[in-house]
């Protein structure tokens, strides 16, 4: 890692509320979420914005009218024009990777304050046209007279008018096939992970989630929505404090219709949400005279079979392991994203059985409950876990935090981070 | 003379570069219009010019009009004489045989505008600089060289009238709609429209005879002459003079048309109505320049602003600064009030984006400038914070503490009451800020209201008076500096004549005599009406601190207790004194009829001008005490800070010239009769009496 003055600490955080795909920022495009939260940064932290060397943002669904998004952001979050800003794309951990990129770029010298962070508007992720329609679109605006435009349109059938649906294309891994929810079944019964077990441990996340949700606030920035009669949205809108195990063993499967265990209850909500973080070399932080909540120990990138995508975390765990001695009993709260309750099943059961040494101690994981039941803003949720991870570590006095996500595509990120005492 | 505009003359065409030295500003003088008639009588004598192209080396203003000192200077004979100069000279443009074309960037007003109408062709840059029009009309005269009869050839005379007495300017857009100009393009692509109009030869218009015969302008002429006989009441002869003349110049010669423009100005321009415009004019002009302190100081640049509580004042006063590309920092105390804050910031931005003020991608960009915050946030980087919370010193006195302690010792901290005493909160120990704690007081609507009162207290530095006072004017508002007393100067003033308004209505005056009266006076609002526009519920509880200050001149009529107890509070409530909701604002409510004390009127009420007269004294006699106790530091700031923040009179100059156009004797002869039959709210003040005659 990079010398102890180029280390990258992160100084403050803050995201918006996570709302449910088609709930209260269903209206809010990927750009305003993120404004919002870079904004909301900046006040609360009281920061120049003229000090901010760049914006590094990860989003997955970039939409059409904001192509580097982070740019966008950046300008109308008010950050000088002569700052760049890139956006960076590591499927669910890009979030994440806009926090591992600006470390490199500190490492190698290239600058000490970043603004990084994630967003994602699920809601917004657009239906396309089959591209046989598009075509015979290009072909219409291309007519010359009237006669040419009318048998063009004639040749127009409702078929082409069937959507392609964003959302579905995006959780299909285009190398295997396979839908990400039929990962998550390849894994349970491999792994022998029941139905039973899956519902319970969705079951905690919501009981979690729904205990924690004055901590949790203390890292939600209200999110004004001058549209709407509310006027603002304060909470997240995931956890269901009336869940009940009943009601999540009657869902059905969805991946894998009749025998299958993944449902809509036991993977992650489909959500909108942003988060930004404000981080700086260590050196530079003092000399800004700010409090670190904590720094970047040491991080791990991993590759592994698309149609096991959700093991992701075994490979980088172990790896960051390698490269930092530090093994997850050593962690005071740990943060796996909870793409699905198999898929965090199988991470667990995975590890232990390879490697007794990396047992995730259960107790410590996702104590403010995860995915599940907060929402998974695929862009956002990277910056989500590093955020709760360190505020949770400067709620319980704990030292150290280890987070990880399985990534689409079939890759894992493990992080650990110290609180700054 | 020839530095007043440079040319050039290659391949035929003659360019005439208009640079007057040593000002940001091209204006048409004696001296600028003879160098100009020279230069086009060259161009006649020149056999090979093909075309004379007409453009300016300044940044933002193309040519702005005449020179203003000549047509209040000048004798009747030398402006005459002016007048028949310029005419002269843009009738030799109009004439030449060779293609004319204006390229216009900038300020295109007036005579400028005059000149551009001599023109074969006109081209017109899409800068924000650029403005198009004939606003004479708007300094009590018509446009004389030319434009008065020009203009509604071009276009039409319908759009000719409504831009001539509404002194309208336009954008480059707006203008080539209207045909007033023949291309728009970025200002260095103008010379490229210039080739294709020059291409085209000389311009073939349409004769507009639909409109422009003399049947159809005796029509036309009456409808615009009926609006506009509502909206001037008779009290802008320029407007009256300007339709008989713009009318007329439809048909008939174009020689004729001009002699009746030279007329009517003769007439006007000595008429005491263009005298006072032409002050005005000058009053705001002064307000973009002075300096408060006598010696120079330099004012900081303000770069960062908060704004305490986002209510209505609060989350106007952010926007406004968020379009000037201020960011500003929007706090209150909870989500739900911030929330309300920027739906009525986004409010206010859709309106300048339906009014073409902003296009709806400046406006978003704009909207950003806003930085909500409902928990407390560091203010270390905050230059200037300008609290508008509630009228309340107690909570006030807490914030200013609270900010004290939390901004820079430099921060200039303001407080927008529109009645508490800022000195009280100067002198708080606790707040310590003596020095750097001032008034900055905007009025309702901030978008439209163009004065800001800067209130000082003895111990305001002046750094932080001239950087107020470049900051207001940063924003492109008007001020006023003010000294500290309940109502400050514009309240204060206009407090007794709305009490007064109100007490008659109470004692079973017609609301609509009343309000006439005053409309036919020449003010935008009557009295009545404007109470309900400010709530009666603010005005109830402005008067109350002025009461405790000032005595009983400000007892409050008690038909207005009444109603703001049953929860009238005027238009925000849908009925106050007018019923706003069936109605719009057009009857008066019968809530507030069945309240008042008196519900017959007495017998053989005055006229409407006594009526008027006897409303516009308690200005006067207020305005008189703010000179008296040093609230106003000039009888010029009086009438300024009244007509930019009220609206009164323009014609008239403002309560104290209306006053000296009558005479200091008789304005204290009709204030002693008044107080008394009607008490001692009329007792003509110690500096009434003490004017000499």
């Amino acid at each position: 890692m990079a010398s102890s003055d180029n280390q990258l600490v992160i100084l403050d955080g803050v995201r918006t509320p996570f709302a449910r795909m088609g709930s209260d920022l269903a209206g809010i495009d990927a750009v305003e979420l993120g404004r919002q939260a870079v904004v909301a940064l900046l006040a609360r932290t009281g920061l120049d914005p003229d000090l901010v060397d760049e914006t590094i943002f990860g989003c997955v669904s970039q939409p059409a009218e904001a192509a580097n998004i982070a740019r966008v952001i950046a300008l109308r979050a008010g950050i000088p024009k002569s700052k760049p800003a890139m956006t960076v794309h590591r499927n669910c951990a890009s979030s994440l990777e806009s926090l591992t990129s600006a470390a490199e770029k500190m490492a190698a010298g290239r600058g000490q304050i970043y603004i990084v962070g994630g967003t994602e508007s699920m809601s917004r992720i657009p239906f396309y046209y089959p591209q046989a329609t598009a075509e015979k679109f290009t072909a219409l605006s291309r007519a010359r007279s009237l006669g040419q435009r009318i048998a063009l349109m004639a040749k127009f059938r409702p078929a082409d008018f069937a959507p392609r649906i964003g959302l579905k294309m995006g959780l299909t891994d285009p190398v295997v096939g396979l839908n990400m929810g039929e990962t998550a079944e390849v894994l349970a019964r491999e792994l022998g992970i029941t139905r039973r077990e899956q519902d319970a441990f969705a079951l905690a996340s919501h009981l979690k989630a729904c205990a924690s949700s004055g901590k949790l606030a203390e890292e939600i920035a209200p999110f004004y929505l001058p549209d709407s009669m509310a006027g603002f949205m304060a909470e997240d809108n995931g956890p269901r404090a009336n869940q009940t195990p009943e009601a999540l063993a009657k869902l059905k499967s969805v991946f894998e219709p009749g025998t299958g265990t993944v449902t809509a209850g036991n993977s992650s909500q489909i959500t909108d949400g942003a988060v930004a973080l404000l981080v700086a070399t260590r050196r530079r932080a003092e000399s800004l005279g700010l409090q670190p909540l904590g720094r970047l120990v040491d991080y791990a990138w991993w590759g592994c079979d698309p149609e096991r995508m959700g093991l992701g975390p075994v490979g980088a765990i172990r790896r960051v392991a390698a490269t930092s001695g530090l093994r997850p009993d050593q962690a005071d709260t740990i943060e796996i994203n909870e793409a699905f309750a198999a898929q965090v099943l199988g991470v667990a059961k995975k590890l232990a059985s390879e490697d007794a040494s990396l047992t995730i101690p259960m107790e410590k994981l996702n104590p403010n409950g995860g995915a599940i039941a907060l929402g998974h803003p695929v862009g956002a949720t990277g910056g989500r876990l590093i955020l709760t991870a360190l505020k949770e570590l400067a709620r319980n006095g704990g030292k150290r935090a280890l987070v990880s996500l399985c990534i689409g595509g079939g890759q894992g990120g493990a992080a650990w981070f110290e609180r700054e005492a | 003379m020839s530095s007043l505009f440079t040319s050039t003359f290659s391949d035929g065409r003659f360019t005439i570069t208009f640079d007057r030295p040593d000002s940001a500003a091209n204006i048409f003088d004696p001296a600028t219009l003879q160098a100009l008639e020279e230069l086009v009588d060259s161009v006649t004598r020149l056999p090979s010019a093909k075309s004379l192209v007409f453009r300016t080396a300044k940044d933002s203003i193309f040519v702005a009009g005449a020179d203003l000192n000549v047509l209040e200077n000048a004798s009747p004979e030398d402006l005459e004489m002016f007048l028949i100069q310029g005419q002269r000279v843009f009738q030799k443009i109009a004439g030449l045989s060779c293609i004319t074309v204006a390229e216009i960037h900038g300020a295109c007003l007036g005579g400028g505008c005059e000149l551009a109408l001599a023109c074969d062709w006109r081209v017109a840059s899409d800068d924000r600089s650029t403005k198009i029009g004939l606003p004479e009309t708007q300094l009590g005269i018509l446009p004389a060289w030319g434009g008065s009869s020009r203009l509604p050839r071009l276009i039409g005379l319908p759009a000719a009238l409504d831009l001539i007495l509404g002194g309208k300017q336009l954008a480059g857009r707006q203008a080539k709609k209207l045909g007033l100009v023949d291309g728009v393009a970025a200002r260095e692509r103008l010379g490229t429209l210039t080739d294709q109009l020059l291409a085209k030869g000389k311009p073939k218009r349409p004769s507009h005879w639909l409109t422009n015969n003399p049947l159809s302008a005796l029509v036309i002429r009456r409808v615009a002459g009926g609006k506009a006989q509502a909206r001037s009441r008779g009290n802008y002869p320029a407007i009256d003079a300007a339709l008989q003349v713009v009318s007329q110049a439809v048909s008939g010669s174009l020689t004729d048309s001009m002699t009746r423009e030279r007329a009517a100005v003769r007439i006007l321009a000595t008429s005491p109505e263009a005298r006072q415009l032409l002050r005005v004019f000058h009053l705001q002009e002064r307000a973009r320049k002075f300096h408060f302190s006598p010696d120079p100081v330099t004012p900081n640049t303000v770069s960062r602003v908060a704004v305490i509580g986002a209510g209505v004042m609060g989350s106007g006063i952010a926007q406004w600064l968020a379009a000037r590309k201020i960011p500003v920092l929007l706090r209150d105390i909870d989500p739900a009030r911030v929330g309300a804050g920027l739906r009525s910031v986004k409010q206010l931005f859709s309106d300048a984006v339906k009014h073409r003020v902003f296009t709806e991608t400046e406006a978003h960009r704009l909207s950003g400038n806003v930085i909500p915050s409902a928990t407390v946030v560091p203010m270390q980087s905050i230059d200037l914070v300008i609290e508008a919370a509630v009228e309340d010193l107690e909570i006030k006195r807490k914030i200013f503490r609270d900010l004290a302690g939390r901004t820079r010792a430099d921060t200039i901290l303001a407080t927008n009451t529109s009645a508490l005493p800022v000195s009280q909160l100067a002198e708080d120990s606790e707040i310590g800020r003596r020095d750097r704690l001032i008034g900055l007081h905007f009025f309702n609507p901030v978008a439209r209201m163009q004065l800001v009162e800067i209130v000082t207290t003895p111990h305001t530095s002046p750094e932080v008076v001239e950087t107020a006072l470049a900051f207001v004017r940063k924003l492109g508002k008007l001020p006023v500096v003010v000294g500290d007393r309940p109502g400050f100067l514009v309240n204060r003033i206009l407090m007794p004549y709305l009490i007064e308004a109100g007490r008659l209505f109470d004692a079973g005056w017609d609301a609509k005599l009343i309000d006439e009266a005053m409309l036919d006076f020449g003010m935008p609002m009557g009295p009545l009406r404007l109470l309900d526009e400010v709530g009666l519920d603010v005005a109830l509880h402005v008067a109350h601190t002025m009461q405790g200050a000032f005595g009983d001149r400000f007892a409050i009529p008690q038909i207005l207790d009444r109603l703001v107890q049953n929860g009238f509070f005027g238009r925000k409530t849908g009925e106050g004194i007018f019923e706003h909701k069936k109605s719009k604002g057009k009857t008066v409510s019968d809530n507030a009829l069945v309240r008042r004390a008196h519900g017959t009127a007495p017998a053989n009420l005055p006229e409407k001008t006594a009526v008027a007269e006897r409303l516009a004294l308690l200005m006067v006699n207020e305005a008189t005490r703010c000179l008296e106790e040093g609230v106003a530091h000039s009888e010029d700031d009086v009438d300024f800070a009244m007509i930019f923040g009220t609206g009164f009179a323009p014609f008239r100059g403002g309560p104290i010239a209306w006053a000296k156009a009558l005479g200091w004797p008789v304005v204290r002869e009709k204030l002693e009769a008044l107080a008394a039959r009607e008490g001692e709210a009329f007792t003509p003040s110690d500096w009434i009496r003490s004017q000499p005659g």
